[in-house]
């Protein structure tokens, strides 16, 4: 079964990231590796993708006539999209686990988990 | 140029949706397929998927023995991510074009949804997390 963990954060709390030591940084940034190689290694491992940070976010909606109509601001409390680790596993309990190991490696930051759509799973 | 455009709505979004008409649903899927068809034709696709439903969403943190915790409680007012597409594009532009088409999917009644599409740039290697 197909599972997407999802990492997000506020604009305030990326920035804070970003004041961390340059090697707190590496630091994490080396178990989030560790985490990637482990999965890959288990068999686990689908995706992973990082996304540029929340200042270059847009909303997007089309107008009429399909132009885009692009806004730029978001509540404060906008939850953003950083990252993502899309795992295969037997259970929910292993997505748990291995979310449970990303979130340990963060400073605690809770990870949303999330089965994929079972009729798009069919449709592939 | 990566870029994942995202449909976001909260648990009551997601519930209006599971209430429209069998026709409207239906209308909202096949655009979806051909909308997938197109950015397959048009060679920017990458991947899509759509997620499960927020009633089975869980939040999960390490326990201090490194042990999964979850909890399944939410406030009303979280987005949860609906589903994504990732497209490879020229532009920024391009990207906001095609974010556009995805907004445009039939609504209630077949009108066009207008529902706001995410859309963010997608980073190349890991190393631009620092950046």
């Amino acid at each position: 079964m197909k599972y997407i963990l999802l990492m997000s954060g506020t604009a305030a709390g990326v920035e804070g990231y970003h004041a961390w030591p340059k090697q707190d940084i590496e630091a994490h940034m080396a178990v989030l590796h560790r985490i990637n190689k482990d999965l890959a290694e288990s068999g686990e491992f689908v995706a992973t993708q990082g996304l540029a940070g929340p200042k270059e976010a847009k909303v997007v909606r089309g107008e009429k006539n399909g132009v885009p109509v692009t806004d730029g601001i978001f509540p404060e409390s906008k939850e953003f999209l950083l990252g993502y680790w899309i795992v295969d596993v037997p259970n929910a309990e292993r997505a748990y686990a291995i979310a449970g190991r990303i979130s340990a490696a963060s400073v605690n930051m809770p990870i949303e988990v999330r089965q994929f759509a079972t009729h798009e799973a069919k449709s592939r | 140029m990566k870029y994942i455009l995202m449909m976001n709505g909260k648990k009551s979004d997601f519930e209006g949706y599971a209430g429209w008409s069998k026709e409207d649903l239906q209308a909202n899927v096949s655009f979806m397929r051909a909308f997938s068809k197109e950015l397959k034709d048009s060679g920017v696709f990458v991947s899509t998927e759509g997620l499960g439903w927020p009633s089975e969403a869980k939040l999960v943190k390490a326990g201090k023995n490194g042990e999964p915790i979850t909890d399944g409680v939410f406030p009303e007012s979280k987005e949860f991510l609906a589903g994504y597409w990732i497209i490879d594009v020229e532009s920024q532009e391009q990207a906001y074009k095609v974010a556009a088409r995805a907004s445009q999917a039939p609504g209630p009644g077949g009108k066009p949804g207008n529902m706001p599409i995410e859309v963010r740039r997608v980073l190349s290697n890991a190393s631009d997390l620092q950046g």
